[in-house]
């Protein structure tokens, strides 16, 4: 089983996975992944926290987006900021850190650091791929918390394949795919698209403006492979997104309405050399752009009220080699360029940034069952330090069945546009929020023209850049794969330093505060991932999944242990000091996560039943008794729930499968706390398969 | 508004005055008196939303008469929005503001308000041009700020330790900010500018002790 695969995966295409065999148990299946080391690696030899989410439980759970599946996976959880977007949160890591690549190449466009999962559609991925853990050593800035790779399907017959469905669910939701895909000797193409619609829904019929409004989004992609000759093999892909959704705002008692959109797009071309000999070239170029605008109006007045604009490009060539010394020893090298650039409402001039990097990678075998994995990867950054990123990872194979993986790797995010070049005060309440690098400037013009009382720090002292955010991440686990049973343990920790958040800099005559962004937190998040897959029967398999989280700031743990934190208890009014006990962590961070899925199947019916539960413990959203962190004397905790998912698909003559189903069964709704969870959703889908 | 003395407060003063009475060495001290003030009202005008300058008069208040005042001199601290002015030091330099004419001066401690018991040795600060001694900024003063819920909560275990107009000594405890102290205040509903705090004050010339 201990093989070294990737040789002979990789040169077929950097990124391409082999179809399962549909007929295969689940368990038997070469489960292979490319995120974790950019070659083809069996999953059980990794020596690192990977998820992986198969083609086959997209279908038979009939989700229609990304976050809908990743929410289901232990350890992984979606958190919806205030504008709705659902961003996840891997080992308590929130979006912000988290990278999100589609075939090996990243996705931008996020709103505050978050990147929005719903954006993605499901339709033709062939597997989701998570790397836990800091994996900037291979993909540099972002990717402290993990990566989550989409790869994307590959055609490999040569008749004419795809499938087209349509669904139709609650909140007058419907959503329709045509997937077609062609293999022939030299060459295969596929095509894809995804419309949804849907009316949205509302939670708080009391308040005015729906919770979601209506919606409806477009997705396209088409993929082109062609085997030029022996040695060359073309990949290239075009991608495109649109969303247009209905705004509305309430002030003082006026309606304001408009349109929020996005478009997107990326175009992805990768040429891929096979030598006769152990080298293998990629050749890659990428360019993907975003743009958000957002335009409110008044019925009765002839100027928009407000309209907002963002618009984000990336291009990147990149150049990656392998060579293989021999079995088992391969040596992976890349170097690229990142041109980025952003134009945006609340900025001067549109920013570039200009980066350049370089990595190298050692996955070797120094004895029979040792795997050890050396890599590193350097960042030049036009606008910060240079960053250098290491990472160490090790699995041993104890027996046949039990393996122990180890891994520390460096992650940093570098400074993003907004906490750079922001300049941006809210009309409603008059405070400013500045960018680190217009700052000095800005706060120069605003005391100038008098609008200062006060400024709080020596100017000469925000002229040091500002520092990426950084983290070292640890996992220790045991695999444990044996007959039809598989267990995974994994303990991690991440620490965190230099986090970039906001404080006051200086006082406004108004008597609000300018703020400008600053390294200063450090926190941490640790605790244990367990994961269990049990084929009771043929028919059955049962799998279960549970985390423990721990995630606070140090500098407030230094506070608590010095006694210099209190809180006053909301009925007696009384202070009390507090101690570390009394710290809950981070916001939006559960103690406890679980989830238990149960998938039945019976061939001789050509039908198939899922029921997924998902848990997690209670937690808290913000500080509500003013001490800055979130202790047990908060009265502001999201209660612990449980969410329940099922899903039931028949299959007529081969090709034509019906889905019932039901997300949300327990109907949990919070609807002070989480507007992004709708209660009872039911739905149905057909699906042709040709 | 209102200052409230609770019951047992009356009980246990008359019983100290009497002991004290009952003492025959030293001065006769005065009782140290411990209160609450609540709803002490501190209106503003312009600031947030909109873009005028802050101004509107200070509501000035007094730890010997236990209440607000309209005196020019006999005040030790004031209250406008978010801001408190102590009557030591100099004007700001914001509009409307009260003529500092007393001594006064603040010293933000931190710990329970039991655990503050004297003022012996604490340095006191007054109010300077462009900088008022307890810092109007979230979280650098006596209040967070949350904009989520755009909810003023006073930090808790800051206990401002003042210096009167006159050279006595008070503590405070700022518990609320929003009329009728509401244990979870909605920062949409409920209203703010409302003061409501625990304070001990002692009456007695130069005496520092606050229990």
């Amino acid at each position: 089983m201990f093989l070294f695969i990737g040789f002979t995966g990789c040169f077929l295409s950097g990124q391409e996975i082999p179809p399962p065999e549909d007929s295969v148990p689940v368990q038997d299946l070469e489960e292979v992944v490319v995120t974790a080391t950019r070659t083809l690696r069996q999953l059980s030899s990794v020596p690192l926290p990977v998820t992986l989410i198969s083609k086959k439980q997209l279908q038979k759970t009939g989700v229609m987006r990304l976050d809908e599946i990743l929410n289901e996976q232990t350890g992984i959880i979606t958190v919806a900021d205030e504008s709705g977007f659902n961003g996840i949160q891997v080992q308590g890591i929130a979006s912000d850190y988290v990278m999100i690549l589609i075939d090996g190449v990243p996705l931008v466009g996020r709103s505050a650091g978050n990147f929005d999962l719903s954006r993605l559609a499901v339709g033709n991925i062939q597997q989701v791929e998570i790397v836990k853990g800091p994996s900037s050593s291979l993909y540099g800035s972002d990717a402290l918390g993990g990566v989550v790779n989409i790869i994307t399907e590959v055609p490999t017959d040569s008749t004419l394949s795809g499938e087209v469905s349509y669904r139709f669910a609650s909140f007058n939701t419907h959503d329709a795919n045509i997937n077609i895909r062609k293999k022939q000797k030299k060459w295969g193409y596929s095509f894809f698209a995804n419309t949804l619609y849907s009316d949205g829904y509302d939670l708080r019929p009391d308040l005015r403006g729906q919770t979601v409004s209506p919606f409806s989004n477009y997705t396209i992609n088409a993929q082109w492979f062609h085997n030029l000759s022996e040695q060359w093999k073309l990949f290239a892909s075009g991608r495109y997104y649109q969303q247009q959704q209905e705004a509305e705002l309430f002030v003082n008692d006026a309606l304001l309405e408009g349109d929020s959109d996005i478009k997107e797009y990326n175009a992805h071309i990768r040429l891929d050399q096979h030598f006769k000999t152990k080298w293998n070239l990629h050749y890659e170029f990428y360019h993907t752009s975003y743009r958000a605008s957002e335009v409110l109006e008044s019925p009765i007045s002839p100027d928009p009220f407000s309209s907002s604009e963002f618009d984000q490009n990336l291009w990147r060539p990149e150049l990656r080699a392998t060579y293989t010394i021999k079995p088992g020893h391969v040596l992976t090298v890349g170097a690229g360029y990142n041109h980025e650039n952003l134009d945006r409402t609340f900025f001067d001039d549109k920013v570039t940034f200009n980066s350049q990097y370089a990595y190298g990678q050692y996955d070797f075998h120094p004895w029979k069952q040792v795997n050890l994995i050396l890599g590193a990867r350097f960042d030049n950054h036009s606008e910060y330090r240079s960053q250098f990123s290491p990472k160490a990872s090790a699995n041993y194979n104890i027996g046949p069945s039990i393996a122990l993986k180890a891994s520390v790797g460096y992650g940093f995010k570098a400074p993003d546009f907004r906490q750079l070049y922001f300049d941006f005060t809210n009309s409603a309440v008059g405070y400013t929020v500045l960018g680190y690098n217009v700052a000095v400037e800005k706060v120069q013009e605003l005391d100038s023209q008098g609008q200062l009382t006060d400024i709080l720090f020596e100017l000469s002292e925000l002229q040091e850049p500002l520092r990426a955010e950084s983290s070292v991440g640890y996992n220790l686990g045991a695999a444990f794969n044996q007959g039809r049973l598989r267990l995974n343990l994994n303990f991690f920790r991440n620490d965190f330093k230099n986090l970039i958040d906001t404080r006051a800099i200086a006082r406004r005559t108004n008597g609000q505060n300018v703020f400008s962004y600053a390294n200063f937190d450090r926190i941490y998040t640790t605790g244990l991932e367990l994961d269990a897959n049990f084929r009771m029967l043929k028919t059955l398999t049962l799998s279960g999944g549970y985390q423990l989280l721990y995630a606070k700031d140090k500098e407030k743990k230094v506070a608590l242990e010095r006694g210099e934190v209190f809180a006053r208890d909301p009925r007696t009014l009384q202070t009390v000091a507090l101690d570390n006990s009394d710290y809950f962590g981070l916001p939006n961070r559960s103690r406890h996560t679980a989830n238990l899925k149960l998938f039945y199947d019976l061939p001789q019916w050509n039908f198939s039943t899922n029921l997924r539960v998902n848990y997690r413990s209670k937690y808290g959203l913000f500080d509500g008794n003013g001490n800055g962190m979130i202790d047990n004397y908060d009265t502001t905790f999201v209660d612990g729930h449980f969410l329940a998912n099922l899903t039931l698909n028949k299959t007529f003559w081969d090709r034509y499968t019906l889905q019932l189903g039901a997300n949300n069964i327990l109907d949990y709704k919070d609807e002070e706390n989480i507007p992004g969870l709708a209660g009872l959703q039911l739905f149905t889908k057909i699906n042709i398969q040709f | 508004m209102k200052s409230s003395i609770p019951f047992f407060m009356v009980l246990f003063c008359a019983f100290t005055l009497t002991s004290c009475n009952d003492d025959d060495e030293g001065p006769v001290l005065i009782a140290v008196e411990s209160k609450t003030a609540s709803n002490i009202p501190a209106p503003q005008t312009g600031g947030p939303p909109t873009t005028e300058e802050i101004g509107g008069a200070f509501t000035k208040f007094s730890f010997e008469t236990g209440g607000v005042t309209t005196s020019d001199t006999d005040w030790d601290i004031a209250f406008r929005g978010t801001r408190i002015a102590v009557n030591g030091g100099t004007a700001t330099g914001t509009a409307d503001e009260p003529v500092r004419n007393g001594n006064a001066g603040v010293s933000i401690e931190t710990g329970t308000f039991a655990d503050i018991t004297d003022a012996e040795g604490l340095t006191f600060t007054q109010d300077a041009d462009g900088a008022y001694a307890i810092t109007p900024v979230s979280d650098q003063g006596w209040y967070n700020y949350n904009p989520q819920v755009n909810v003023v909560s006073a930090i808790p275990g800051k206990v401002l330790v003042f210096r009167t107009h006159d050279n006595k000594y008070a503590k405070v405890e700022i518990l609320s900010y929003y009329k009728d102290a509401p244990a979870e205040p909605d920062g949409f509903v409920n209203e703010s500018r409302f003061y409501t705090f625990n304070y001990v004050y002692n009456p007695n010339e130069g005496q520092t002790a606050l229990q």
